[in-house]
């Protein structure tokens, strides 16, 4: 119960802030629970969707023990780019190519080699890359924001897929995950390692509690938006890199002794290549996701973005000198920072208030975090 | 003036497992230089990291006398005060900072405002330089500008200004040039005419004869006899003191017959990183074969496991010379390439360079070899699970959990974790360094018997180590470094424990 306890600290406190903002909002609010509608919640989610999809990237960043300020910047250069594409004529996968590749991949290469080749600190080199997307955003933009009027492409941030279409992917996510986990117990009897019946069950538990949730926000509204689908997807690819392939690996041991790490045969410079290229490339898409659901790209987009998926990353329980932590736990973490933002607003506490707010939880959660590893050891 | 002014008396330490320390009494007098000799491991530092204050005065036995005045040291500091002072092997000093400000850090002249009086801290730097007869350092230059040994005069010099009565300095020469040597002992000689008592702790017996009135052995944590006059000892009686031990059964033998030629260096020279010009590996070359182990001896810092380094591809500083492995000469420019030719380097410090702490045991088992449990991508859990299982039974690990973190484990064991990641690339040569330091006894023979199933599987062992007696006990072949270069091959039956210590205190120097 303990080690339980310890282990999902970051997902209680997530359910405490749920049910603390219920209460508020009712007692604010009157009796309609506005913060719990399916509308404000499916509201909710599209609020995180860059944030979150930037958490992904950047706990591997921070993982290797790194930082990526550029990304804010990136994000913004992103959009501005994709909306100028697509003013020039070009059809909406060139336009997704071409601003994935050269803002994202590109940047993120560029970022990569200095930091794997000449081991310039990350802050230094992000900190120089988030200032010049910056600038260079507002130097392809004129300095002001640019319309996006194509239909195909808005649909990427503003459509839902069909109620129907979404009643199915939910079921089939439900029988998929069942199957998963009764064919790792089948494959753990194979080898002979004990299988807990209880933690089988708990599993199967959470996972239709979390089903039914999200057939209350999403059929309760409009169905699932495609920018969710997106969303998901990353988290997926992201828990499944770190967790089960070699690269994942790879990283983890990186951050935790990079020496040691060289020594057993790590290619540090290509793994820092491709962390760091992944964290732009996924900025990128959050640009993009931005300007379409926005239909239309400013130059200011995503400004302190980066200091918003880093405290996700770091409430989430990653720990800023590398070697531990989860996208799990970033995602959480993604979700505290944006129902407090949502919450707080709805609540009608100003933004200066706000701010302060936040502050004090990224406080309380890394104090938490560092006072729970002192104890275990 | 020569009066007694330190003694310890009774002094024993224990470390989990292992005493290191049993029972040492000797005393020190002013004016003096006592030399303390022994082995890597025989309690040395341990000794002085007591009489330092390092040890607080409840972690070990005994009593500290300065002065006839019973000490008990809470802290480095209070040792200060009672004017001890030591100089380690690794300079303690802010690079950046200059002279005059390292021998007055935390401690500088201010007024009553809390400004800082410059002019009195240089002032006073150029007195006390002066009386060391430094006068050619600045007291304004940045420490870092200076070479190591002018970085020790610095040391000294702050060391006297905190007056000091007992200068401790551990092995001070192992940076230093000649000259820089040379001029060490002029101020060590100066020292003594202020009737410091000096404590020079060293394994190199030419130098110790040079400079030290008294001469004390340990050995094992146990002093060797009395402290004797070094002009009454001669060089060989000191080193069968300090090696001359029985052989238990603590080093079991095979008898595997030797087989081809696997690997050979030709030629190889490794530059030092940071100064220029100086190599640590001067065109060393060696022949390795199947079944041997073959063991590099030498002392700390006579280039042994940047030799092993080199070869694993693991150094930044150019490398020059050929490497062939079963007759076909191969590039290895970095550890994946000597993994991928079949070469596994259990590194020296397996804490900092070894393992991955605070991950699990299973994770830093699987790090080096993660193909052999995932196809192109994708880790096979179940599958890296039972391999690692395999190998913790195998290797006598005792866990209970394999995602337990590595920390949890004893020192022995965390070890034979180290061993068993390399084991799972499935090497053909296996370098180890100092594979059993800091172990204890049951995991050491459980470590030699490994290496010989290994020689038995058709491996070739290397090993190196500081431990002269299993050195000479596990080898079937040493090769003896000094000071960067192989000066002595010797067999199995001509290996002897004063042989290979005057090889590596270069007291022979023909091949």
């Amino acid at each position: 119960m303990k080690r339980f306890l310890k282990n999902n600290a970051t997902l209680i406190a997530l359910f405490a802030l749920i049910i603390i903002m219920a209460i508020l909002s009712q007692l604010k609010l009157g009796t309609y629970t506005v913060f719990l509608q399916s509308a404000n919640l499916s509201n909710i989610i599209l609020q995180v969707i860059e944030i979150g999809i930037m958490a992904v990237g950047m706990t591997m960043v921070i993982l290797i023990a790194g930082i990526d300020l550029s990304v804010g910047s990136i994000m913004a250069l992103s959009a501005v780019v994709s909306a100028l594409l697509l003013k020039a004529g070009f059809g909406v996968v060139l336009t997704l190519l071409f601003t994935l590749s050269g803002v994202g991949i590109l940047l993120g290469l560029w970022n990569g080699f200095w930091i794997s080749k000449y081991k310039i600190p990350p802050f230094i080199i992000t900190l120089g890359m988030m200032t010049i997307a910056r600038g260079l955003a507002h130097f392809i933009s004129n300095k002001t924001a640019i319309g996006v009027s194509n239909k195909t492409f808005n649909a990427i941030g503003g459509n839902y897929i069909g109620r129907g279409l979404s009643i199915t992917i939910l079921v089939l996510a439900f029988f998929a995950i069942i199957y998963l986990i009764l064919n790792e117990n089948k494959q753990k009897k194979k080898y002979k390692i004990d299988t807990n019946r209880y933690n089988t069950i708990g599993k199967i538990a959470a996972l239709t509690a979390g089903i039914s949730v999200a057939f209350y926000i999403f059929l309760g509204h409009e169905g699932i938006p495609i920018s969710v689908v997106i969303f998901v997807t990353i988290i997926l690819s992201g828990i499944f890199l770190l967790h089960h392939t070699k690269f994942g690996r790879r990283l983890y041991a990186i951050g935790g002794n990079e020496e040691a790490a060289r020594l057993s045969g790590i290619n540090i410079f290509k793994s820092k290549m491709i962390v760091f290229t992944i964290m732009t490339t996924l900025a990128a898409l959050a640009g993009i996701i931005s300007a379409s659901r926005l239909g239309s790209a400013s130059p200011n987009f995503g400004s302190l973005f980066e200091l918003d998926a880093i405290a996700a990353v770091v409430i989430g329980g990653t720990s800023l000198t590398g070697g531990i932590g989860t996208i799990k736990g970033s995602i959480i973490g993604t979700f505290i920072i944006g129902i407090l933002n949502n919450g707080l607003s709805l609540l009608g506490v100003s933004t200066e208030y706000q701010w302060m707010i936040k502050g004090l939880i990224i406080i309380m959660a890394v104090w938490f975090d560092v006072v729970n590893k002192r104890k275990k050891i | 003036m020569s009066k007694t002014i330190l003694k310890m008396k009774d002094i024993t330490k224990d470390f989990p497992g292992v005493r290191s320390l049993d029972n040492v009494s000797f005393s020190a007098v002013s004016g003096e230089v006592l030399a303390l000799v022994g082995e890597n491991g025989a309690g040395k530092s341990t000794l002085m990291k007591i009489l330092s204050g390092a040890w607080p005065h409840n972690s070990f036995s005994g009593e500290i006398l300065i002065k006839d005045t019973l000490h008990s040291f809470t802290s480095t500091k209070d040792a200060e005060q009672a004017g001890v002072a030591i100089i380690y092997q690794e300079l303690n000093l802010i690079p950046e900072l200059s002279i005059a400000e390292n021998i007055f850090l935390d401690r500088e002249f201010t007024t009553i405002a809390g400004k800082i009086n410059w002019n009195k801290v240089y002032s006073e730097t150029k007195i006390l330089l002066k009386e060391l007869h430094l006068d050619y350092l600045d007291p304004e230059e940045k420490v870092k500008e200076l070479s190591i040994g002018k970085q020790q005069m610095v040391e000294i010099a702050k060391a006297l200004s905190l007056n000091a009565h007992i200068l401790v300095l551990d092995e001070p020469t192992s940076a230093l040039t000649e000259t820089e040597t040379e001029d060490l002992f002029k101020i060590i000689k100066k020292l003594k005419t202020h009737n410091v008592c000096m404590i020079y702790i060293s394994h190199k017996i030419d130098e110790i004869k040079k400079i030290a009135d008294k001469i004390m052995v340990l050995r094992d944590g146990k002093l060797i006899g009395k402290t004797v006059k070094a002009s009454s000892i001669t060089t060989n009686k000191i080193i069968s003191k300090m090696v001359g031990r029985d052989i238990k059964e603590m080093f079991p033998r095979h008898k595997i017959k030797r087989g081809g030629k696997t690997l050979e260096v030709k030629n190889l020279s490794i530059d030092h990183p940071v100064l220029k010009g100086k190599k640590r590996v001067k065109n060393v070359s060696f022949k390795a074969y199947k079944g041997e182990i073959l063991g590099i001896a030498g002392l700390m810092g006579s280039g042994r496991s940047e030799l092993a380094c080199g070869i694993f591809g693991a150094l930044d500083g150019d490398t020059t010379g050929k490497v062939f492995l079963n007759g076909k000469k191969i590039k290895i420019d970095s550890p994946q390439a000597a993994i991928e030719n079949g070469i596994a380097l259990l590194t020296e410090d397996r804490k900092t360079l070894g393992l991955i702490m605070g991950q699990s045991i299973i994770h830093n088992t699987t790090i080096s070899s993660l193909e052999t449990v995932s196809g192109r991508w994708i880790i096979d859990k179940l599958k890296e699970n039972d391999i690692a299982s395999t190998l913790i039974k195998k290797l006598k690990i005792k866990t209970s959990r394999l995602d337990d973190p590595i920390d949890s484990l004893s020192g022995g064991n965390q070890q034979k974790v180290v061993i068993g990641k390399w084991l799972n690339t499935n090497p053909d040569i296996f370098i180890m360094d100092e594979p059993t330091r800091g172990i204890d006894v049951g995991a050491k023979v459980e470590i030699y018997k490994l290496m010989h199933t290994l020689l038995k599987n058709g491996v070739t062992v290397i090993m190196i180590s500081s431990d002269l007696q299993e050195i000479m006990e596990i080898s079937d072949r040493i090769l003896v470094m000094h000071e960067g270069r192989i000066v002595a091959d010797l067999s199995k039956k001509q290996a002897t424990a004063k042989k290979i210590m005057h090889y590596a205190t270069g007291m022979e120097k023909t091949k």
